[in-house]
């Protein structure tokens, strides 16, 4: 009974995606200046001046990085205090292709 | 005289002063007013639909076809439904927050009486997100990108864009004083 079992696998598949998190992501962007993104990153998310800063690295050497990770609702709150400040920043599920 | 050289500095505990000429007053003043004015230009339109008004839905579900204004409102997914639902519900309170920023920034520099502006720890986040959007907003006109800093620093003296550049420039180190004085805590 292929179609019982396609069933079961697609109802075992949303189970595991409903749990995975949501990521928000900070883009790299010309204009905003680095020391102006590790500070937002450091006021909004309370991360240490190292940690923000390597995260601001990362975005300017690999054109993005994940700042933030958990529920979509979560996200979309970290993602409008990011557009705020005027960082360049989306949100996703953590398994999906950016 | 050394405070314009200097930017803002820090006066005190949680208190950053900047001293302005006239000239560069009146200048960010005009740029702060042309940035409430073009988020304005994108209010809703309420009239048709009162409890969308109350429960601030806004009757944008599409980017803004403009780029500066899209570069300030931004999508917050690469799906276009997502980002249209996100922006049905935030949008309105992502240009209140813009406009808001600018506010403070246009009120302490109407409000100095001799070019001497002080802000408190908040004033100061208010015034780096309402210069960091005129900088996003002029960086669009200036199509500014990574590595286009050389060229721009290279456009002819009678390029129209040569005085935005400077402006833009000018910002940029006005914006980094303010950050260097505030990081200081941090040290």
């Amino acid at each position: 009974m292929p179609k019982i079992k396609d069933k079961i696998e697609e109802e075992i598949q949303a189970i595991f995606t409903a749990d995975v998190p949501w990521i928000t992501i900070v883009w790299d962007d010309p204009v905003n200046l680095m020391t102006y993104v590790t500070y937002v990153l450091m006021e909004l998310f309370g991360f240490t001046k190292e940690t923000a800063h390597e995260l601001m690295m990362k975005v300017h050497t690999e054109g993005k990085a994940v700042v933030s990770s958990g529920s979509r609702e979560e996200m979309e709150h970290d993602v409008a205090r990011l557009h705020e400040f005027g960082l360049w920043a989306t949100l996703q599920r953590s398994d999906q292709q950016s | 005289m050394s405070e314009i050289e200097k930017g803002f500095f820090r006066h005190g505990n949680d208190s950053y002063v900047a001293n302005f000429s006239d000239a560069e007053r009146e200048v960010l003043v005009n740029l702060v007013e042309q940035i409430i004015e073009l988020l304005s230009e994108r209010s809703d339109n309420h009239s048709d639909d009162p409890l969308a008004a109350m429960v601030g839905i806004t009757s944008h579900d599409t980017p803004p076809d403009d780029e500066v204004l899209l570069r300030l409102l931004p999508n917050a997914y690469a799906d276009q439904v997502d980002s249209s639902e996100f922006r049905r519900y935030t949008e309105s309170t992502l240009r209140q927050k813009k406009q808001a920023h600018a506010l403070v920034m246009r009120m302490s520099l109407k409000s100095s009486t001799d070019g001497i502006v002080e802000v408190d720890h908040d004033g100061a986040n208010a015034w780096l997100g309402a210069m960091n959007d005129v900088r996003l907003a002029l960086g669009v006109r200036l199509k500014v990108e990574e590595n286009s800093h050389d060229e721009l620093a290279l456009l002819s003296p009678d390029d129209p864009m040569r005085g935005v550049y400077g402006v833009y420039s000018w910002l940029g180190w006005l914006q980094e004083s303010l950050l260097e004085a505030i990081m200081d805590e941090f040290q």
